[in-house]
Formats: structure tokens, sequence, C-alpha cells
């Protein structure tokens, strides 16, 4: 990390220059503007998020530190348009047994620093991922792994204990922290420092770094895709606001938004001078309940409350319009695993919410049911809607309690509630959805929700390697759990990137990518 | 008086001034006092703001691990951080540690970075705008305030005392909006966004800091004027303003000597006031701007229980408050002597 005056960033310089006009008396009117457009440099804002801890792949935990790490890294594998797994730094990959996946790595890759990329620096990031020591928040990702086995500088194996399916998946340049890192280059430097410089093989290297402000990326000249990268910088703004995001966007200070307010969408869509990229992203939000307090111990309750609020009204209200309504967590977009057929007790009906409220339990009222919320913005309002519909609907009491997002995570994760909003953003395998969120010893389960036909359908799920039949394994498992409301789906939100029209070659994936793309950007 | 009696170990210092009456033992006794005052108000702030922060639910191991950490990564993200130790020793440590002049490291907002280095850059970006709004809240209170004084209850007056209403009613973070739309976004005369150290460049940041200042500056101006305006009224309706005029001085002279300079103290009082303002409330203009002050460092490192970067603004907050209060005050004795007394 530098501060000093000569690594400042450019926007600033520019910033500068369009002072000195001014001060000379001459108004810069559309200057400042031409002075920004006119250099090789990507501005690109990260909206709504200015805290970034580390760079290093394996510790990351946060999404703007993964927007950043995208560019600065490869994994093996990524995703492409079609959200398809393909090759990155492999060159090719194979499924040799049930437990075993076999990879050619590309021959020529050179890490930041120079070195090359050799199949010694994935077995190294591996075992780095899965030892105590290190203790990553994303260990997660590779504890199926039992072995990396170097057959030679550039084929590898990796043996898992069990058929693991999402392995696959964890293995992409996503928010998964198995990005590839240099052994060499981590052992001299430290973990510590390597996360404040840190050194890949992506298309960008590391310039500078200001907490809480900036980071500014260069071209890495031997990036290993021909042609890439087109611009010779990128210096990444971190926006504490998203709406100031979008000013800054409208003002020409930045060129490219990880986020956009979905208020403002509507009325950005009517700006020429702005392209916006949207789609569902990967991510559900839903009500989480606890199952091991009245009154959502009682099966016929939970039902209850899921049919008596309409998930398009809170689309419409919430959103703006930017989402779909929601009758399971897995998001449109795992198409493999998504069952566009809607499952009752997860869309409105105030008959028979009516009807599974007499049977249950609580039939002749419950109390107060404080409901968790966060923030001033639209997860508040989400719990606001839920609570006025279900209220209306059924005469329950449910009420909003705001917290911090910190507190109301840790009051879930230790059963202090009982109800609360919730949601994941980026997960990438169906697993991730209802394996770890659904099935008993799921640890995204806070909620005390247990079936054994679930339990059983998740560990099918994690084993089957066919695409197809592992698909229809999770929509079976997401019909059980919503049939037993086990949590109250609302809606799957959409995810937008905004950036002026000079911008070109942004593709959008629904797990909300970023940095990944500036290799391919290009001013136009 | 009994004052030598009282302070006998300040008679060095009289004769090193000798004849000079600007330092009066009783006002050095008087700084001392207020040092002592101003060390145990910063230290027991601290240890409130600490008790606090324990007390309230949250942990920066989730804040840097994010909801996706598992429970053996939190573990050794607190016991690194020494979050399992006891509470009082945790504050012991870290207020040893203050003692030595060592903040210590951010935990979770800026992880790994010493948190000296945090406040330096954003310590001149704080006293920077401030300084900026409260040049701009003065330049136009004066002028108002006085128009309006003089000229009460003339068109003038009204002008002046309906802007002031105005600047008082329109809230800063909607200023700061209708500023961006007219001068950023329609005629593109300033930035919308980013706020250029004054560190790095100071035309840079006196051009990128304008729209952010004059938003901070309006309610300050409103408030000042409207101050000025009443003391100034308040002055000059004093007897000794009418006996200075019955012995002919110019109306010149008078307003100057006798009603300006009487009515600068209250006025002087409230601009230390709304220092403390410049400190922390500013936080959503320097959020809508980007401007990376020191408001915003504590308001984000609440949030993500940052514990040591919230204690260490927490005192350079207290010091900056104690200090222009201390400012205050000597101004106010300079402009009236009777009150060092």
């Amino acid at each position: 990390m530098s501060t000093s005056a000569k690594d400042a960033i450019r926007r600033r310089t520019v910033l500068s220059a369009g002072a000195a006009v001014a001060a000379a008396g001459v108004l810069p009117l559309g200057l400042v503007r031409g002075a920004y457009g006119a250099t090789g440099t990507l501005r690109a804002g990260i909206a709504g998020y200015n805290v970034i801890n580390t760079l290093d792949p394996g510790k990351h935990s946060l999404i703007p530190e993964a927007y950043v790490i995208w560019a600065l890294f490869n994994a093996l594998l990524k995703f492409n348009e079609k959200m398809e797994v393909v090759p990155d730094l492999a060159e090719s990959f194979s499924v040799k047994d049930r437990t075993t996946l076999a990879f050619k790595l590309r021959k020529g890759v050179k890490f930041h620093d120079g070195s090359e990329l050799t199949a010694d620096d994935v077995k190294f990031t591996i075992e780095r991922l899965q030892s105590d020591k290190y203790a990553s928040p994303n260990k997660g990702k590779v504890s199926a792994i039992q072995e990396v086995k170097i057959l030679d500088p550039y084929s590898i194996e990796i043996v898992t204990k069990q058929a693991f399916a999402p392995l696959l998946a964890f293995l992409t340049n996503a928010r998964t922290g198995t990005q590839i890192v240099p052994r060499k280059a981590v052992e001299a430097m430290g973990d510590d420092a390597f996360a404040r410089q840190p050194i890949g093989t992506g298309a960008y290297k590391i310039k500078t770094w200001k907490a809480n402000e900036s980071v500014s990326l260069v071209a890495h000249d031997g990036y290993f895709v021909k042609g890439q990268p087109a611009l010779a910088s990128v210096e990444i703004s971190l926006i504490a606001e998203e709406s100031s995001g979008v000013t800054a966007l409208k003002g020409g200070q930045i060129d490219l938004t990880s986020t956009a307010p979905f208020a403002d969408v509507p009325a950005l869509e009517q700006d020429k001078s702005i392209k916006i990229l949207k789609q569902p992203g990967m991510n559900c939000r839903f009500i989480s309940v606890n199952h091991r307090k009245p009154p959502f111990d009682d099966v016929h309750f939970r039902r209850a409350i899921s049919m008596a609020f309409d998930r398009s009204a809170m689309v419409k209200v919430v959103l703006f319009g930017e989402g779909v309504p929601s009758h399971g967590l897995i998001p449109p977009s795992l198409a493999y695993a998504y069952d566009p057929k809607p499952r009752e007790t997860a869309v409105f009906n105030a008959e028979r919410a009516k009807a599974e409220l007499a049977k249950s339990k609580y039939a002749s009222g419950f109390g107060e049911i404080p409901c968790l919320t966060w923030g001033s913005s639209w997860w508040k309002r989400i719990v606001e809607v839920f609570a006025l519909q279900v209220n209306q609907t059924l005469g329950t009491k449910f009420t909003v309690e705001v917290n911090e997002a910190n507190t109301v995570f840790q009051r879930q994760k230790s059963g202090d509630f009982l109800a609360s909003v919730w949601g994941w953003l980026g997960p990438v395998d169906p697993d991730e959805y209802v394996g770890e969120i659904l099935s008993t010893k799921g640890w995204r389960n806070f909620y005390g929700y247990s079936n054994p036909k679930l339990d059983e359908l998740a560990e099918q799920g994690r084993s089957e390697l066919d695409l197809a039949k592992r698909g229809e394994i999770y929509k079976a498992a997401e019909n059980i759990a919503i049939e037993d409301a086990a949590v109250l789906p609302c809606f799957c939100s959409n995810i937008h990137n905004l950036m002026t029209t000079q911008v070109q070659g942004f593709t959008q994936l629904p797990y909300s990518n970023f940095g990944d793309q500036f290799a391919a950007i290009r001013m136009g | 008086m009994a004052a030598p009696e009282r302070e006998p170990s300040l008679g060095w210092l009289r004769r090193m001034y000798g004849g000079r009456k600007v330092a009066a033992p009783r006002s050095l006794a008087y700084f001392a006092g207020r040092l002592l005052g101003a060390v145990v108000t910063v230290l027991a702030g601290a240890l409130v703001v600490y008790v606090v922060m324990k007390a309230a639910p949250g942990d920066p191991a989730l804040a840097v691990l994010g909801e996706n950490a598992r429970p053996d990564a939190v573990a050794a993200f607190r016991h690194k951080h020494h979050l399992d130790e006891p509470f009082a020793e945790q504050f012991w440590t870290w207020l040893s540690g203050m003692l030595r002049g060592d903040f210590g490291l951010s935990l979770t907002i800026a992880g790994g970075i010493p948190i000296s280095q945090l406040i330096a850059a954003r310590l001149p970006i704080t006293a920077f705008i401030g300084l900026y709004a409260v040049l701009i809240a003065v330049a136009v209170s004066l002028t108002m305030g006085t128009i309006a004084a003089v000229r009460r209850g003339r068109a003038a007056d009204t002008i002046a005392t309906s802007i002031a209403v105005l600047g008082i009613s329109m809230p800063d973070f909607w200023l700061s909006y209708m500023l961006v739309f007219a001068f950023a976004l329609g005629w593109r005369i300033f930035p919308a966004y980013g706020f250029v150290s004054p560190t790095e460049s100071a035309l840079g940041a006196l051009y990128s800091g304008f729209l952010p200042a004059l938003a901070i500056a309006a309610p300050m101006a409103a408030v000042f004027s409207r101050m000025l305006r009443t003391s100034l009224l308040e002055a000059a309706s004093r007897e000794c303003v009418v006996v200075a005029r019955s012995f002919g001085f110019s109306a010149r002279f008078v307003f100057l000597h006798y009603v300006f300079r009487n009515a600068l103290i209250p006025y002087v009082t409230i601009i230390g006031l709304q220092i403390r303002y410049l400190l922390g409330g500013v936080v959503v203009i320097e959020r809508i701007f980007g401007i990376q002050g020191l408001g915003s460092l504590m308001v984000d490192a609440a949030f993500a229980r940052d514990y040591p970067t919230v204690l260490a603004c927490t005192i350079v907050f207290l010091t900056i408050v104690l200090l222009v209060n201390l400012v205050v005050d000597l101004l106010c004795m300079a402009l009236d002597p009777r009150r060092s007394a």
C-alpha cells in the first residue's frame, strides 16, 4: 500500500487539472468530461461498499473483495456466458472417475511477478485453503478434497473422498476462494503481506490500494489471453452509497458500477447516455423462522404465514419490479435445478392460509411476533410489506424490529429470534442453497429445520455427477422444504451494472461478476 | 487578594514574564486545571465508548470473515486479535498502547492497517472541509447578519432573514443532492462525486470540495447570520452605545468598537459549537460526495465493530472539541478582557 502523491489515482489528477482550469477563470464545462474519456483507463465504481480487508482469495469473504480479486486472479475453471463451467487456467479437464477430476494446465501462464504457473501452485493453493492454521473462511469449498496429485508440471488430479458434484463450481473464479496463488511468492511474503500486495495470473495487477477509498490496477503484460487486457489501467473507487455511484456515473467521474439502487433503475432505463445490464441474480431473499420456538414449531402455522403474503406485490413495492417472486430458494439462473412451476405453499392464497391457521396450535392467536431486519432500505421494506400483508390476511401481530445486519445475523445464529429477513448473494451451486440452508446439518441452517427425506436428497445431490439428474433431485428436495414451509422464500432480486455507452465488452453473469470482465473491456 | 498565597509555585512564571500583564498567574492555573480536566474527559469518554461498544451485540469477526465464515475461522480471528481475552485486559492493552502513542491496527474496516495511518490520511480532509465550510459560512453570515441588523425592518433585512430561515430549514443532504443536480449533472461545473485530498492538491481540494463545503456551510451560515443579527441589535441598544453617541463619535466608530465587538462574543461561541457538528454530523454529506472524512471512518468502524478504530476516533474527536472550546474561550477573552479576570 502506498499513499504517495505520485500514486494519486487518475481521477484525482484529472480533478486537479479541472481545478486549475477553474482557478484560471475558464469555466471547465465539458472540458472536465472530455479529459476523462480520453485515457486508456476504466474507472470502475464498487457502489454500496467501501470496505476491503484482504485481496488474498483464500481469505476473502466480502463481495467487494471478490469484485477486485476476480481481476487479479484466475481459477482453474470459470463460468461462461451460459453459466457453464469451462476451463480457465486449465487447458482442459475431465471426470476420470466418480472421485477424480483430471486437469491439464495451460502452458506459459505467468504470474504478475513473472514466475510461471505450474501444478505445484495449484496443489499449494488447495492445501493452503484446507490448512487449519490458515483458517480460511472458504475452507468448505475444498474440504471434500482428499488429495491433489501432481502427475507432471502441467497435469494434476484432484481426488475427493466421495463423489462431490459441487466441486467443479467451487473451482471457478467466482466467490470460491480457490483462485490460484503462487507458492513461492506467498511463502516468501507471508499471508498478511500477500493479502495487501497480491500476485495472481489475472489480466490486471495491483498498483496501489487506499483503505476504504480506492484500488488501482495496471495491465499485466504477460496475461495469457491474446489481446487482453485492452486498457492500460483500472481505477476502482469504493463508493459507500449506491446512489452516489449513480451520480458519479452520470457526472462522468466513473464509467462502470457494480450495482444500482432498485428505485433508480426505472428512471435510468430512460437515460440514453447510460447502458444498463440486468437479470435475476444468483440470490435468494427469504423470511427465516425459528423452528425451535413457538409459533414456528407448528408446520400449519408456518404454511399459513407462507401463503398469507403476495410475493409479486412485494417485488413491485420493495424492488420497483426489479426481481421475480420466489417459490423456492434456488434462483432461476441455476436453470437445471430450478422448477418454474410455482409451489402452492409459497403462493398467496388467503383462503388456504386461513384454513391452515385454523388447523394450527395457534389458531386462537399468538401475540406479538417480532421480525428482524436492518437498515432503512429495501431490507427493511421486505419485512414491512411482509408484516403488513400477513397481519391483514390472518390478523397476526407481526412487528418490524430493526437491528444492524451484523446483529441480525448473530441473533439468527444463536437462535435468539422468532422470524427474520435474510438472503444470500452469489452461491453458484444448488447445494449451497438446498444442502447448506435446508439440510439438518447445513451450516447456513440456523433455523432448526430438519427433515430426513430432504437430508437424503441433499446427500444424493452432492454425489450425482449427471447435471440433469442432479437438477431433478434438487427440485424434489425443494418441493419437500417448501411444503414444510422451512423458510418463506420472497423473491430473487435483479443484479445490475450501469455503464457509460463507451464501455464495451462487459458480460454480466448472474452471480454478480465484476473484475473478471475488466480483461475484455474496451472503451469505444 | 489571597491569590499569591494560593499559587506560590507560579512566581517563576511571573518573574519570567516581567511586568507583562498577559500571562496572569490565575490564567495559568486556569489552563492547568483545564488541561487536567481535558485528559480526564478524554479518558472517561474513551472508557464509556468502549463499554457501550462492547455491550452492543455484533462481532468484528463476522464483519471481516462475512456470513460465510465457519466457526474455526471465527475462533482463529478472535484469538489473533485478542478478542477472546477478558474485557478489562483488552481495554488495558489498548490504553497502554495508546498512552505510548500507538493506536494499534484496524480490525475490520481496513484490516491490518495502522489506525494512526488512517487518521493521518483523514484528519487533513476533515479539517480542510470543515474550515472551508466555516469560512464560507462566516463570510456569508458576516455580510448577511450585518446588513440585516443595520437595515433592520427594511427590505434587505427581510430578504436576509428569509434566506436564513430557508437555510436552517433545508436538510443538508437534500441541499447536497440539489447542488449535485444543478452544478454537477446540469451545468457540469463541479464533479458530482469524488474529493481530492488537500495533501495531494490544494487547488483540487478547493475545486472538488466546493459543493460539499457549500452544503455544509448553508445551514451554518443561516444560524450564524441570525445570531449575529440578534446580538448586533442587542449590543446596539446598550447604554454604552448611547453614551458613545452622545460623545459625538462617528456612527462607524461606534458600530465597530461598541456594537460589533460586543456582538462578536456570542457569534464566536456559536461558531465553536458548530465545530462539533463538523466532526461527526456531516457523515451524510461525506457519503454523498465520497469524502473520506473522520466522521465516516468512525461510523464505518462502529458498524463493523472495529473497536480500536472507534476508540482512536473518540480520542481525536474529544481532543479537537476540547481544543476548539479553548480557542473559543481565548478569543472571547481577547474580545472582552473582563472575562479573563
